[in-house]
């Protein structure tokens, strides 16, 4: 079996079918996940093994067929199909064949079955038990028809927000074209796809586990009941009370789901026209980010600011250092809207003012970062005058940086000495090309799986109005708040917060074209 | 001229002794700022260290200005954030301060700019966030702190490593007698040092950064990989910034030995204090004396000199920044009538010092400075030198001359 190995040195199977089932022979078989959601901070892994670190196959209801070995699948069916097909024989075909295959690393073929899902022993689906619409009581209840609805809602929710079927698909590719055998001649870009795989994969299964789970313990409550087992019937209960609670956190991850979210990012402000006024805009804009990210815990460093000739900034660009800082603020990219009574008018006239927005990932080392030639690149500092050297003594040392392939332009100006403001202007530049790079890339594979992303950058996303009455809205949420000074102060959770669940959480089917397309 | 290697001359409650000893600073003091930015802390780093000169009383420090002398009566003084914040004030008080400095940095306008040159309103408005910055506690964030300022309550107390009334008196005297910025907080950053400079030391300039890459990039170049081992000089080091630039560049395993002279003793003790904060005091070994003077031993021997010799012209000495003009010493940088007297010097310094293959880069005042000389080393010295070549700086001037010798 061929497997993709990612540059951190982990390996990621190659073969979704094979892949699902590569940690079943032998107990525990950690497949090490490349994917920064092992270090998510919540992981259910207080109930049977789901613990994303360590991924494998959840335990069939009676132990029967726990030990299948590999199989092998063909992609002649959609990905989704294929994987509940796994499900559906790994745990409830006969168990006799597989666990005999299990010492001859056996292959199967899948058969071109209608989808099917996982089931419990008596056929209940997840499916099944958001459409029986059972009632869904406060979680001291201790009905598991309760419990298990509002399982299985979440996992429908969490499903959503991953956009399953777009994941599927994405992870067919992506296996389809690691399978092929010319495939390892660049490396490097064998490693990236290898390495999204092998991340996709450890999230699909972490839903797929949760979702065993489920119908696992939906099944031991019903044969503790046929069997008069008290203890065990309380015990599955109460396996559903957690999992209850660990899906309303799942429900939180999976909106900070994507390759980036986990990373820390920059923030650009920049002013629209309309001068001092503008520029005003702006820096309220950038206080207000610097605010909400102090308020998250995070760290923020200035990386440059260019003043405004009498009040604000023309632009601006902060650090934003912490867990899911990229997650949570690329949901402010757009043009940010204000409309106040100026202050700078005499006339006290109503003015409009606008301030652009971006938000740039930082990646971390793991990853694959853009290579830069220094022949590349055109750096110069702003003339202070005169002959420079020992005639002039001015602490501004401000840098910049043109990478002639791309246009792209950094500034910076706030360290302390010139060399320090060339670093962080570099570490800006990298940060911008590698963005570049993955737009090229999503680009690239958008064309194998259609356009999928309905992302479009640089429109007009916020409104902040200040008089003739007082209200801040979302103009693709509609979410709004009547108390614009909040906002300002950085309290802008709620907006992001609806726009990440809007942006996932809508019909998944309205935009994926798969089998249509 | 006497040679001689200079020590730090240690002193108690600012009382000037006149017995060299070396300091003995304990390991903790050497970490590289850059590794643990500001953690070193100031508090444990001065209650081992008693013998620096720390003036006491809060109005003797940082000294009043003067005409620098070459006595030992002038140590080195430590710069701001290193100080232990043994001051505090009320968040309202500094909150009064800080805009109190900041409308006088917003009544210069372009003054200066236009008289001399000098800073705009704006870059003074940084360098007060600066002076913030290393007045408070290491970890203490200005800008949060000036948030708090509007927010907080006003009684809160700030720790501060000067008392206020020294913020006021150190603020006005920026404005007022236009200090350089760098002497009132003692300090300059360069490349990712953080040097301590004084009255009577040039303060380390941006363009001179590039020196150092200059030099990592002569060494790293294959054809000489030979040049990575042995001695060399910076020659006028002032802060001992170029020194310790190479000495970090080319690491332990690069150099064996920089020597780096200087005329002026308080130079020279301030590169020896520079030198022992990074812990390089087994590879830069710093001389008191004239040019190649000190350095007799390596006639021919040298691998690698680098200067940033004086090289002003003395007519343009007037008509500097204030700034520069009033507060640097005119010893480094008066550079004779042309600025050529030193550089002139050097060219045939390093004619006679260098080993074969030995590499050497000069900074100069510009285009004029750098034709003339690479002219005069291929016409007067001719045969001494190979591959001269003209480096610019980031803004575009012709700054440096660097090339072998043959
Ligand atoms: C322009 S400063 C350069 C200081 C430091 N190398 C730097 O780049 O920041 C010139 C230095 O040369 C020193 N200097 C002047 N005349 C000298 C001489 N005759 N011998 C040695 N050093 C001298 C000055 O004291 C001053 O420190």
């Amino acid at each position: 079996m061929r497997l993709g190995r990612s540059r951190s040195g982990s390996s990621v199977p190659t073969n979704l079918v094979r892949s699902l089932f590569s940690s079943l022979p032998g107990p525990r078989t950690a497949i090490p996940s490349s994917s920064h959601r092992s270090a998510s901070p919540v992981e259910s892994s207080s109930t049977a093994g789901s613990s994303s670190s360590v991924p494998r196959i959840l335990n069939p209801p009676f132990g029967s067929c726990r030990n299948l070995s590999h199989q092998k699948g063909t992609f002649s069916a959609p990905a989704y199909d294929i994987v509940k097909n796994i499900i559906r024989s790994s745990c409830s075909s006969s168990s006799s064949l597989v666990s005999r295959r299990r010492y001859f690393g056996g292959v199967r073929l899948l058969s071109n079955q209608a989808a099917v899902e996982a089931s419990t022993s008596d056929g209940l689906t997840v499916e099944g038990i958001l459409s029986s619409q059972w009632t869904i009581l406060d979680e001291s209840e201790g009905d598991w028809k309760s419990h298990a609805a509002a399982i299985a809602q979440s996992i429908h929710l969490i499903k959503k927000r991953l956009q399953w079927k777009k994941l599927l698909v994405r992870f067919q590719v992506l296996s389809a074209q690691l399978e092929k055998p010319d495939i390892w001649n660049d490396p490097a870009h064998a490693g990236r796809l290898s390495r999204e795989q092998g991340s996709l994969l450890s999230r699909m299964k972490e839903v797929v586990e949760f979702e065993r789970e489920l119908l696992e313990n939906i099944d031991m409550i019903k044969l503790a009941r046929e069997e008069n087992d008290s203890e065990l019937e309380l015990e599955s209960l109460n396996a559903l009370v957690r999992m209850r609670r660990i899906s309303k956190e799942k429900e939180l991850e999976a909106l900070l789901a994507g390759e980036q979210d986990p990373c820390s990012c920059y923030i650009e402000v920049q002013a629209g026209a309309g001068g001092t006024e503008s520029m005003d805009w702006a820096a309220m804009v950038m206080q207000m980010y610097k605010l909400w990210a102090q308020r998250r815990g995070y760290g923020v460093t200035v990386v440059d600011e260019m003043s405004g000739d009498i009040a604000g900034i023309k632009r601006a660009t902060i650090k934003v250092d912490g867990e899911y800082a990229f997650g949570y603020a690329k949901s402010e990219v757009g043009v940010h809207r204000l409309v106040r009574i100026s202050p700078f008018d005499s006339n006290k006239r109503r003015h409009t003012s606008f301030a652009a927005v971006a938000v740039i990932p930082i990646q971390g080392d793991g990853s694959t970062r853009v290579q830069i030639n220094e022949s590349d690149l055109r750096i110069d500092r702003f003339r202070s005058g005169g002959a420079g050297g020992q005639s002039v003594n001015k602490t501004e040392s401000a840098i910049r940086i043109v990478h002639i392939p791309t246009g792209i332009t950094v500034t910076c100006q706030n360290e302390r000495s010139q060399h320090m403001n060339k670093a962080s202007a570099m570490a800006v530049l990298q940060s911008r090309l590698d963005q570049l790079e993955r737009a090229r890339q999503a680009q690239m594979n958008a064309e194998h799986t259609q356009s999928l992303t309905d992302i479009s950058w640089g429109n007009q996303i916020r409104t902040y109005v200040m008089h003739p009455y007082r209200m801040v809205k979302d103009l693709r949420t509609n979410f709004e708040v009547s108390d614009p000074d909040s906002v300002l102060d950085g309290d802008i959770d709620g907006f992001i917060l609806s726009y990440l669940s809007a942006s996932l959480d809508k019909d998944e089917d309205d935009r994926l074209y798969w089998e249509g397309g | 001229m006497k040679l001689k290697a200079v020590r730090f001359v240690g002193s108690v409650g600012g009382l000037s002794s006149s017995s060299s000893s070396f300091l003995r600073l304990p390991p903790r003091f050497f970490l590289f700022p850059h590794q643990r930015p500001r953690s070193i802390s100031s508090s444990a780093a001065l209650s081992s260290v008693p013998r620096l000169r720390l003036s006491s009383s809060s109005t003797t420090w940082p000294p009043t200005s003067h005409s620098h002398s070459h006595s030992h009566s002038l140590l080195p003084q430590l710069p701001l954030f290193l100080r232990p914040p043994k001051y505090a004030a009320s968040l309202s008080d500094l909150q009064i301060w800080h805009d109190w400095a900041k409308s006088l940095a917003a009544s210069v306008g372009s003054t200066f700019l236009d008289s001399d040159n000098g800073p705009h309103s704006s870059l003074l408005c940084r360098e007060l966030g600066w002076l913030l910055e290393d007045a408070l506690p290491e970890g203490t964030d200005p800008s949060s702190l000036l948030s708090q300022m509007r927010l907080g309550a006003p009684t809160d107390r700030v720790k501060l490593k000067v008392g206020i009334r020294d913020l006021y008196s150190l603020w006005r005297r920026r404005i007022e007698e236009r200090r350089p910025f760098q002497y009132i907080v003692g300090c300059e950053h360069w490349r990712d040092l953080v040097l301590s400079v004084q009255e009577g030391v040039l303060i380390p300039r941006p363009e001179t950064e590039i020196l150092v890459d200059l030099v990592a990039d002569a060494v790293v170049s294959k054809v000489n990989a030979r040049l990575n081992d042995r001695v060399w000089a910076d020659l006028g080091t002032g802060s001992g910034a170029i020194a310790i630039g190479i000495a970090r560049a080319l690491g332990s395993g690069g150099c064996r030995k920089v020597i780096a002279t200087d005329l002026s003793s308080v130079a020279a003790q301030v590169a020896s204090f520079n030198v022992q904060r990074y812990g390089l005091q087994d590879i830069i070994e710093v001389r008191e004396g004239s040019w190649f003077e000190p350095l007799k031993e390596f006639q021919g021997k040298l691998t690698g000199l680098v200067s940033n010799p004086p090289y002003i012209p003395s007519m343009n000495i007037p008509g500097l920044q204030a700034e520069v003009g009033k507060h640097e010493p005119r010893l480094a940088l008066d550079g004779g009538a042309d600025g050529l007297d030193d550089l002139l010097h050097l060219c045939h310094g390093a004619a006679s010092m260098l080993r074969p293959g030995g590499y050497f880069a000069f900074e100069t005042n510009g285009e004029r400075q750098c034709k003339f000389l690479v002219d005069y080393m291929e016409n007067e010295l001719k045969g001494s030198f190979l591959d001269i070549q003209v480096v610019s700086d980031f803004a575009g001037f012709q700054r440096f001359v660097t090339g072998f010798r043959q």
